[in-house]
Order: C-alpha cells, then sequence, then structure tokens
C-alpha cells in the first residue's frame, strides 16, 4: 500500500468521516460492496468519455474506464477488478448493444488480462515500487494478450457478425496508418502499440491519482 | 457525449411485457440474441421484424419513444451498412463510378447486417431497459445465477453492487460534466496539448471524481450497515420475485416464436 500522510492529501474536507468504519469486520465487507459498486458506476461512465487518437482506427476505443479497475485490483485484490470489469461490460450490454456484444467481450477480456495480471503481482509487492512494477507487467501482459485474441478470436467475430471484413478494417486503419497493409501488420503496428500506450497511459494516470486519493479506499486509514 | 446515456430509461406503463418476471425476460434476450446471430438472409430478418414489431406491441410503448432510444446508434448503423456494401465484391454490379463497385449481394448483405444490429438493439432496449427496472434487472440476474453461489461465486454481491452502480452513474455523470467544466476554467486541457498535459488534464478530472465516489460509497456504506445490512444469506426481500402461470407461458411462447425466423430461412434452404 501507498502510504500517504493524512496532512499531505490536501483534500481536507473529505477527510471527515465518521470513526467507525474499521471497528466491525462485517463494515469491511459492506464497504467493499458500496466502494466496489461506486468504482463501477466510475468505469461506466468514463467508458463513455471516449478520447479519439492520432494514427490509430476509430474502431480502438481509447478510454479511461480501467483506471477505476486498477485502482480497485491495488485495494481489494484481482478478483473484485475482475467483478467490476464484468459488471460493466454487462452494464454496457444493457445500455447499448451496439456491437453484438462482441465489444463488451473483448474489453473483458483485455481488462480482466491487464487489470488482473497487475492487481495479481501487486498482491506479493505490496508498495509504491510494487506498484510501478505490476502496472508494467500489466501493460505487457493487455499487449501480448488481446493482439493475439484480435488476431484469432475478435476479428473473426467482427466478420462474422457485423460483416467488418478483416480487409475492411485493415483498408480503415491503412488510411490513418500507413505502415498497415495486412492482417499481420495491422497486429504489429496498430494493436501492439494501442495496448502498449492504452497501459502506459492507464498507469500513467492511476499513479498520479493513486497518492492523492489512497487515504480514503480503506476509510479512516485502516487496512481492510 | 456524456449527455447520450440512456441507462435506466425505464418506460413506465402498464403491459404484458413490464408485468413479466425479469427472468423470463433475461431468457428470452439470450434466446433472442441467439437466434439474431443464426439468421442472414433478407427472409429471416423480415420474419425477426414482425416478431419484434409483436414485441412492441406486447410493451404499448409508444413508437417515438423506441426510435429514440435507436438514435445514438443511428451513425453505427450507416457504418456497417457502408463498409458492407463497398467491401463486399461478390454479386452483380448494379452501380459504378470512380473507383467504387455496388454489387446486388452487396446491397443485400449491408441491409440484412444492419438491419440485423438494429432489431438485435431494439429488442435489447425493449426487453431490458424499456420494460425492466435497473432493480428488477439485477434481482432477476442474481436469481439466474444463484446456482453460481455453490462454486463461492460472490453473486449476491454483484447484483447487489450492479444495481447501486446502476443508480448511481446518472449521479457521476452529472459529476463528471461538472468537474470537467470547472477543471476546464482553470485551464486544464482535455484535447490540446501534448499527452502529458493532457494525462494532468484527466488527472485533474479523476481526482476529484474519486474523491466524491469514495464520499458516497461511505456514506452508503453506513447506511447500509445502520440497517443491518450483512450480506446475501438470510436476507429477504420486499418484493420477492415470484414465476406466474403466466410467465411461464409466455417464456415457452416468445422462446419459440423468437427461434421462428431461423426456422424461416432454414425452411428456405430445403424448399
Amino acid at each position: 500500500m501507498i502510504k500517504v500522510n493524512n496532512s499531505e492529501a490536501g483534500y481536507a474536507e473529505a477527510g471527515s468521516r465518521s470513526p467507525i468504519s474499521c471497528r466491525e469486520q462485517n463494515m469491511s465487507r459492506t464497504r467493499r460492496v458500496a466502494v466496489g459498486a461506486l468504482l463501477t458506476a466510475m468505469a461506466t461512465v468514463l467508458m463513455y468519455l471516449e478520447i479519439p487518437l492520432p494514427f490509430m482506427p476509430a474502431f480502438l476505443k481509447y478510454d479511461l474506464s480501467e483506471v477505476p479497475i486498477l485502482i480497485a485490483a491495488f485495494a481489494f485484490g484481482p478478483l473484485t477488478a475482475i467483478v467490476i470489469e464484468l459488471l460493466k461490460n454487462l452494464i454496457m450490454l444493457a445500455i447499448s448493444n451496439s456491437t453484438m456484444g462482441i465489444g463488451q467481450l473483448a474489453n473483458f477480456a483485455a481488462g480482466v488480462a491487464f487489470a488482473g495480471s497487475a492487481g495479481l503481482v501487486y498482491r506479493y509487492l505490496k508498495s509504491r515500487k510494487g506498484a510501478l512494477i505490476s502496472m508494467l507487467i500489466g501493460t505487457i501482459v493487455l499487449s501480448v494478450t488481446t493482439p493475439l485474441l484480435n488476431y484469432y478470436v475478435f476479428l473473426e467475430l467482427y466478420a462474422r457478425f457485423m460483416g467488418f471484413s478483416t480487409e475492411a478494417i485493415i483498408g480503415m486503419t491503412q488510411a490513418v496508418n500507413q505502415f498497415v497493409v495486412d492482417k499481420r501488420t495491422l497486429i504489429v503496428f496498430a494493436f501492439v502499440p494501442f495496448n502498449l500506450f492504452k497501459g502506459l497511459t492507464v498507469s500513467l494516470i492511476t499513479f498520479i491519482v493513486y497518492k492523492p486519493i489512497s487515504r480514503l479506499i480503506h476509510g479512516n486509514n485502516c487496512e481492510v | 457525449m456524456l449527455k447520450d446515456i440512456s441507462i435506466g430509461r425505464y418506460y413506465d406503463a402498464e403491459s404484458t411485457l413490464h408485468r413479466m418476471d425479469p427472468r423470463v425476460k433475461l431468457i428470452l434476450f439470450a434466446v433472442y440474441m441467439t437466434g439474431v446471430f443464426m439468421i442472414s438472409k433478407p427472409e429471416g430478418i423480415l420474419a425477426s421484424f414482425i416478431v419484434v414489431l409483436g414485441l412492441v406491441v406486447l410493451s404499448r410503448i409508444p413508437f417515438r419513444v423506441i426510435i429514440r432510444s435507436v438514435r445514438p446508434i443511428i451513425f453505427l448503423m450507416l457504418f456497417v451498412f457502408v463498409i458492407n456494401l463497398l467491401t463486399m465484391r461478390d454479386g452483380r454490379t448494379i452501380l459504378r463510378f470512380w473507383i467504387v463497385r455496388i454489387t446486388d449481394y452487396g446491397l443485400e448483405r449491408a441491409s440484412v447486417m444492419t438491419l440485423r444490429l438494429f432489431l438485435l438493439i431494439v429488442s435489447t432496449t425493449l426487453l431490458l431497459s424499456l420494460t425492466t427496472t435497473p432493480l428488477k434487472m439485477a434481482d432477476g440476474l442474481e436469481s439466474l445465477f444463484a446456482p453460481l453461489k455453490k462454486i463461492r461465486v460472490p453473486v449476491h454481491e454483484m447484483a447487489m453492487m450492479m444495481s447501486i452502480a446502476l443508480r448511481f452513474i446518472p449521479t457521476l455523470v452529472e459529476e463528471t460534466d461538472k468537474i470537467m467544466k470547472a477543471q476546464a476554467s482553470r485551464g486544464a486541457e482535455y484535447d490540446t496539448g501534448n499527452i502529458f498535459v493532457r494525462a494532468k488534464g484527466y488527472a485533474s478530472v479523476l481526482v476529484p471524481l474519486f474523491v466524491s465516489a469514495f464520499k458516497r460509497a461511505e456514506e452508503l456504506a453506513i447506511a447500509m450497515e445502520a440497517r443491518c445490512y450483512r450480506g446475501g444469506e438470510g436476507r429477504t426481500k420486499l418484493n420477492p420475485l415470484k414465476m406466474r402461470t403466466s410467465d411461464y407461458l409466455w417464456l415457452v411462447l416468445l422462446g419459440i416464436i423468437a427461434f421462428v425466423p431461423v426456422i424461416v430461412e432454414i425452411l428456405l434452404e430445403i424448399g
């Protein structure tokens, strides 16, 4: 856990909470549900704030919804992160089923690879450095697994159920990124850099954000 | 952009679909989705269209409400149409100009794909968001996945988290919007500047957002605790889900009807 001194966290008004947070075991369980739920809501909201990227085709969606999930992975462990990832995608599926669930499935797989592996590593390296290492490993796992899954599974699914043939996807990507000429270069010059970028920026933002809020996560500085 | 979230667009009405048990609707949704995935011919799409039209009648929701729920994905539908139209090379050429060649088969594929997407979205909103309150939906999911409790999956907690999340999404949307404007007025940049400037801009939004989310979670946890929330075991409900005879009948009837388009296609193949 990244320890932050109370006085330097700078959100004084948020610190005025009731002092009962950590007396009971049961409280921690209820808190877990409540905090997990709010993080799910946040992840879903952030998924809507899509940020367009240069050199990347429009269908590669970049958003910050993994930030709350990564924080859940650090605070509660990888399983909670996976649960939140699942709930986020279920909610997205119910709100706008615009890719027949394929996009949600891909997002879920990517999130599990990223937050799951980062949470797992952090479990054994609970320090500031450990957090950095775990996020780096998460990024690497993300940029290895998702391009492979895209290559073997999701491109196939899109072609079958949405009629987005892989050639069309390559063509769209080629329009913004001239290195992409076939399926393999699509993976190497679009999917891998995209996921590397996503992993690194999400890690960077999580790292910036974690320090001021870490005190709030467990309530009154007690470890849950 | 954030305003597009049409969550919990529950449309209150007195209808068969509204009264139906949420579990039945969830199962039917899965069945219908499988059915839609299996059709690929214009005739199947037509049959599917009639089925969805039947659902609309059953739900007693006015057409304009349904059209409104489809509006956010019109762009995507156009996109699917154009991609399919331009990339399909098989079939007879019906139009040719410059480098574009449109074939009759391409036109058919594009229409089928687009309409299929349309049908899927209408049926999703019809069966789930428009006729089922988020609370009922979470209840239905919890009850459907209850067997997983045996292998220690925290089904109750997940359903609880989902219903809380659904309730707080509109609140957080409003808050995100407010914070983004507030930070932009203080000079935070989201769309301009290099990556570090942008990351800092987003971090300046995320920190207050997290703080407020955690505060709400804290208050919520205390409120739940004050009402003796102790997780799933032994918890009773005010309105427990109960399957009535009519629910079973609708499940069987609509379940069969959902596969009519698939059957139509198979018959066409044989005949």
